[in-house]
């Protein structure tokens, strides 16, 4: 796509999933204006950066190296190779969550029960008290708001990893505005919006199961089984801020890729493992328990 | 941004000027749409000296490279709210002192003989103490064990919805008094009185809410579910006993107002003690506070109570 410089009127080239640009020639900063589809409507809300570069590389740094046991040596001389503030929009979800549920619960109680035993070589006939479980079913109704569910919506950032990220301070949230963005990188939606609110969907459904664990009454319960209903849905575009390193510890191997949290600070990334550690390790483990063997086996014969 | 009187389209809760989601049921608040027709480059520019704009962590805000201005974005605004209907005092400062004189008269047999003569005022205080009263309605879904339908259990698992309209709940944002204090005053006041201005003594002080408005809200959602809770355990539970109950509160229509209510707070000195007491503000009959105990009298009731022990004790020896 190719829209024009509003500083120098250059001809800038922006990529379809972005949303922000910088002139190459004059180095003004533009936000990218597109009429919204339903699968890319503008964002709501945005929060912005909190964590300074510094602290983003820092942060990263410090992850790798406290998680570096396992991890080759080359590691410890990792340094930031690329960092790049980054704004992922994300759909922020709220319903009202209607569950049926059924379960047994268990109740307990306490039973005298007797039994025989042989106390110094006779049998005698003694008494204990014993809990036991009465189980009973139960159905019921559970309603109510689900909040703050965030799932990603870019390609680049998979839910799994955003899940690693979260939590975010929601109460920092603020509506989005052009000027919140500019001079960064943004990305506006790339997957198509059912997809993510089956994802919503389906991560509240999964959080709904601890809930009505903690709803269930009596000292037990099993079989828990439950349908949901949403009701008055809303979806809503949110960009979260991002930094996204890029790691290099080895010439000859990619570099690590780590993320944290722009505003929170919360790192992720994986760190590769030494299968040369980790097979001395073992070796290791074992030579200490064939000594022990042999240092035991050796006592016993003499 | 909601105009001043908008509601929410999910829950019919009020909503505040600055919401930027619905407190009660995070639902977003309506902006209205901005126009996109077609794909353009938009290079935000500084209001102050029309250079471009760039987010600036360091000032968590859009910041002009040049001139160092800020640009101020739409946030979740958190202020501490003040009080704007004031119940007037019809307590007057005498009538204050009466109610402290008939509470201290009124006694009670472990109490001191010349509490009412040796008492003497040291301070009287008027002063509104903060509240939110709330009107909302709940639907709440519950579990709980009762004893109704057990078998060889004492408990059976019970479930069940209810719904309530909770109207002119009180409640204290207060510090200066207690919990216990204010909900024993809560009752008395009537709210219907109230007036945008103070009327009441000259010398009478105002308690601030030192609560910003989400700690507020928090504090009001806390005290729904509670008088659910309560409900649900007085009159919907089967049986005469229960526990575990858990019970999952959804609200809609919330509306909240903030009220300053009258009271006289009053200390006495008695013997080389202070003791604290507070007058309602509207009904002079309602009085709490503390008083002192004549351990006299306890202890000769305490030997009293053990001498008769002590000789039940025998004759049923003796018997």
């Amino acid at each position: 796509m190719n829209l024009s410089c509003q500083s120098c009127g250059a001809q800038l080239v922006v990529a379809d999933t972005l949303r922000t640009t910088t002139c190459p020639y004059c180095a003004a900063p533009s936000v990218v204006e597109r009429p919204p589809t339903p699968d890319r409507p503008p964002p709501t809300f945005a929060l912005g950066f909190v964590q300074t570069p510094q602290k983003a590389r820092e942060l990263a740094r410090e992850n790798l190296l406290r998680r570096s046991f396992w991890a080759p040596r080359s590691i410890r001389n990792a340094s930031v190779e690329e960092l790049r503030g980054i704004y992922v929009p994300a759909w922020l979800y709220s319903a009202l969550a209607e569950s049926e549920f059924s379960a047994s619960i268990g109740e307990n109680y306490t039973e005298t029960e007797t039994y025989t035993t042989t106390e110094n070589g006779k049998t005698v006939t003694k008494t204990r008290q014993v809990t036991r479980t009465e189980w009973c079913p139960l159905q019921g109704r559970h309603t109510e708001y689900v909040p703050d569910v965030l799932v990603t919506a870019s390609s680049g950032l998979p839910n799994e990893e955003l899940e690693h990220l979260e939590p975010f301070d929601l109460r920092a949230l603020r509506r989005y505005d052009d000027a919140l963005v500019a001079g960064w990188i943004s990305e506006d939606p790339s997957l198509p919006q059912e997809q993510c609110l089956q994802q919503a969907r389906a991560e509240v459904t999964g959080l709904l199961r601890k809930r009505l664990s903690a709803f269930m009454p009596g000292d037990s319960h099993r079989s828990l089984e439950y349908s949901t209903r949403f009701h008055q849905e809303s979806l809503v575009v949110c960009l979260l801020p991002v930094w996204v390193l890029a790691l290099r510890h080895d010439p000859k191997a990619p570099p690590l890729h780590f993320l944290v949290n722009g505003q929170t600070g919360k790192v992720y990334g994986r760190v590769p493992t030494s299968w040369v550690k980790v097979a001395l390790a073992v070796l290791l483990v074992l030579l200490v328990l064939g000594g022990l063997y042999l240092l035991l086996s050796h006592g016993k014969v003499r | 941004m909601p105009s001043p009187e908008a509601q929410c389209q999910r829950c019919h809760s009020r909503l505040e000027a600055e919401d930027l989601r619905c407190p009660v049921c995070a639902l977003p608040t309506p902006r209205p749409p901005r126009a996109v027709d077609r794909e353009r480059a938009r290079v935000i520019r500084c209001s102050n000296c029309g250079s471009a704009v760039a987010y600036s962590v360091e000032a968590q805000a859009p910041k002009c490279a040049f001139c160092a201005s800020e640009m101020r974005t739409e946030t979740q605004e958190d202020p501490i709210d003040q009080a704007d209907r004031f119940v007037p005092f019809e307590v007057g400062t005498d009538q204050a002192h009466e109610a402290l004189r008939i509470f201290l008269g009124k006694g009670g047999f472990f109490r001191p003989k010349d509490l009412a003569s040796r008492a003497a005022l040291d301070s009287l205080r008027p002063m509104w103490w903060p509240g939110w009263k709330f009107d909302a309605q709940v639907e709440a879904t519950w579990t709980a064990d009762t004893d109704a339908g057990s078998h060889r259990s004492d408990w059976a698992p019970h479930s069940g919805a209810t719904h309530l309209v909770l109207n002119d709940i009180l409640v204290s944002a207060s510090r200066g008094l207690t919990q216990a204090e204010t909900q024993k005053l809560s009752p008395s006041y009537n709210l219907a009185k109230a007036k945008p201005k103070p009327e009441g003594p000259p010398n009478a002080q105002v308690e601030l809410f030192d609560v910003t408005r989400s700690g507020a809200r928090r504090q009001i959602l806390a005290a729904v579910e509670l008088t659910a809770r309560g409900h649900i355990a007085r009159s919907e539970l089967p049986g005469r006993r229960h526990r575990n109950l858990h019970a999952a509160v959804t609200l809609s229509g919330l509306e909240t107002a903030h009220y300053a209510l009258p009271a006289y707070v009053l200390a006495y000195r008695y013997g080389k003690k202070l003791y604290r007491v507070v007058v309602h503000g509207q009904d002079p009959s309602c009085v709490l506070g503390e008083k002192p105990l004549s351990w006299a009298k306890v202890a000769v009731t305490v030997l009293v109570a053990l001498a008769l022990l002590v000789i039940v004790f025998l004759v049923i020896q003796a018997s």
